[in-house]
């Protein structure tokens, strides 16, 4: 997984998004470990196009799908989908249209925090989305991590940490 | 992270108050002092971590196939 790459190519295209999932929890201060990236993008025809071209070059294919199953990730695929799990030469990639708990792209946005990596301005989901979407989600793995979520939003709160 | 945070944070990772999210975290099974570490670092080092994890993952997931 090459998050900082990922983040850079999604910026440099220009295309709407919010880091979500397990990287998102990394970059707000939790000690979980993931291997995919997950984001919500805005499924605007325009910002859809710019998606499609960004990871064009990182060859974006079905995870865990038959290796002669055709498949092309441009954006006629995405505007027919919604959620996306994809294998990418800079690891695995989730892309959502909309996220359980939270809603669309305008809502996930909403409950986002702007933030820097690299250099690069990049929107992360804040704890108390995170806490809402795991909640949604409610799978075991999903409310494993609540627990130091809360206790995460809770020392920062009170450190003024970011 | 200035002194008095750390100072701050330290203080509730040793001494959770009761029936805080710290305190819960912990009898949970989760150990506090690993945001002595996360919350130190910026967004980009925690970037620069979580792609190092990764790829020791990935590095074990592929040794653990060979071997097998």
């Amino acid at each position: 997984m090459k998050l900082e790459d990922t983040i850079r190519a999604l910026y440099d295209e220009g295309v709407e998004f919010i880091l979500i999932g397990g990287a998102a929890m990394g970059l707000q201060g939790s000690a979980h470990v993931t291997k995919d990236i997950d984001i919500c993008y805005d499924r605007t025809p325009s910002n859809i196009g710019r998606l499609a071209k960004a990871l064009r070059p990182f060859h974006p294919v079905l995870r865990n799908a038959p290796a002669n199953l055709p498949f092309a990730l441009d954006a006629a695929t995405i505007t027919a989908g919604l959620n996306f799990t994809l294998s990418t030469s800079l690891g695995d990639l989730d892309l959502l249209g909309e996220v359980s708990g939270l809603g669309t792209f305008r809502d996930v946005l909403a409950a986002s925090e702007k933030r820097e990596v690299c250099g690069v301005p990049c929107k992360v989901l804040s704890l108390e989305g995170l806490i809402k979407a795991k909640t949604a989600a409610g799978r075991p793995r999903d409310l494993y991590v609540l627990p130091e979520l809360r206790a995460l939003a809770e020392a920062k709160r009170k450190t003024g940490l970011e | 992270m200035t002194t008095e945070q750390e100072a701050l944070l330290l203080e509730l990772i040793n001494n959770p108050p009761p029936g805080s999210e710290m305190a819960k975290a912990k009898e949970f099974g989760f150990d506090l002092t690993l945001f002595h570490s996360t919350l130190r670092l910026t967004t980009t080092e925690r970037a620069r971590a979580l792609s190092d994890a990764a790829e020791i993952f990935e590095a074990q997931k592929q040794s653990s196939k060979d071997n097998s």
